[in-house]
């Protein structure tokens, strides 16, 4: 593959993964953050924004871990054990990092911070960057780049769907809305319509 | 490299990151709390689907009236 078509190949990998294959109204990992924190637009933002860190880093960990040690050595059905384990060392280390260097960004992640360990779509994304395999022609070092392309597309969704969402329930507070509708019901119809509106996305990056 | 060199990595690796997973989960618990945020919720608190009445995640738990 020359570097024209990989570049293409990947930007169309991010673009897929970001809107049509969303994480989240797609895929419906993440669900417990999406509907929980997503009522207001700042703890949204923090909470993207860390899991987009978290997605990356363990998506580049975890892959060379599974096909230079794992595969090699016939363990490759350990991987959801060892996926874990790199994602909570993270969050710890991020987590370390910013208590011990950014006061201000402990505060605006507060709870949220530990909470990125049971996200399921850090693990699903590790997870599904594996089970994929390697296509027929494909480098190691081709799937690698696609694999941190799809990390990179799905945390980015995440954090554009998360923040999105939060921007509408804060809008709906204003609105009167009926009372058998008020709270949850209304925020899972919001997240039916914007999946719709996704779905209107399907074939772009065919 | 035989099969049982790579079994025997594998095996170091996953001891190192429990190591690793448990060294900075003590240093995260030993580093104190930056000024100001002492009286956040705690993740313990949290029953992870984030319906749980006390989660900090649950916005439609019910909350103490200020008044009483």
């Amino acid at each position: 593959m020359n570097a024209y078509a990989y570049l293409v190949a990947f930007l169309l990998a991010v673009i897929t993964d970001l809107l049509v294959d969303n994480v989240v109204l797609s895929r419906f990992y993440g669900i417990c953050s999406f509907i929980g924190v997503g009522d207001q637009v700042k703890s949204a933002s923090s909470m993207g924004f860390a899991v987009t860190i978290v997605i990356i880093l363990s998506s580049a960990i975890c892959w060379p871990i599974y096909y230079f040690i794992l595969v090699p050595a016939g363990l490759p059905f350990m991987d959801t054990l060892v996926y874990i384990l790199v994602i909570a060392s993270l969050v710890q280390a991020v987590g370390l990092f910013i208590k011990k260097n950014s006061p201000a960004l402990y505060k605006s992640l507060g709870i949220y911070l530990p909470l990125i360990t049971t996200n399921c779509a850090v693990l699903g994304v590790a997870q599904s960057n594996t089970d994929s395999g390697l296509l027929a022609g494909q480098t190691l070092a081709e799937n690698f780049g696609f694999s941190m392309a799809s990390a990179i597309g799905t945390s980015l969704g995440y954090l554009l769907i998360i923040v999105v969402f939060a921007c509408i329930r804060t809008r709906l507070e204003t609105y009167s809305v009926p009372k058998a509708f008020k709270g949850i019901p209304i925020a899972l119809i919001t997240a039916a319509i914007m999946a719709l509106a996704l779905v209107g996305l399907a074939g772009l990056g065919s | 490299m035989s099969q049982l060199g790579y079994l025997l990595i594998a095996v170091g690796v996953i001891l190192v990151l429990l190591a690793i997973f448990f060294v900075t989960f003590v240093l995260y618990r030993k580093t104190p709390v930056p000024k100001g945020c002492e009286k956040l919720p705690s993740a313990e608190s949290c029953s992870k689907c984030g319906l749980g009445e006390g989660c900090a995640l649950n916005i439609y738990a019910k909350k103490e009236d200020p008044k009483k």
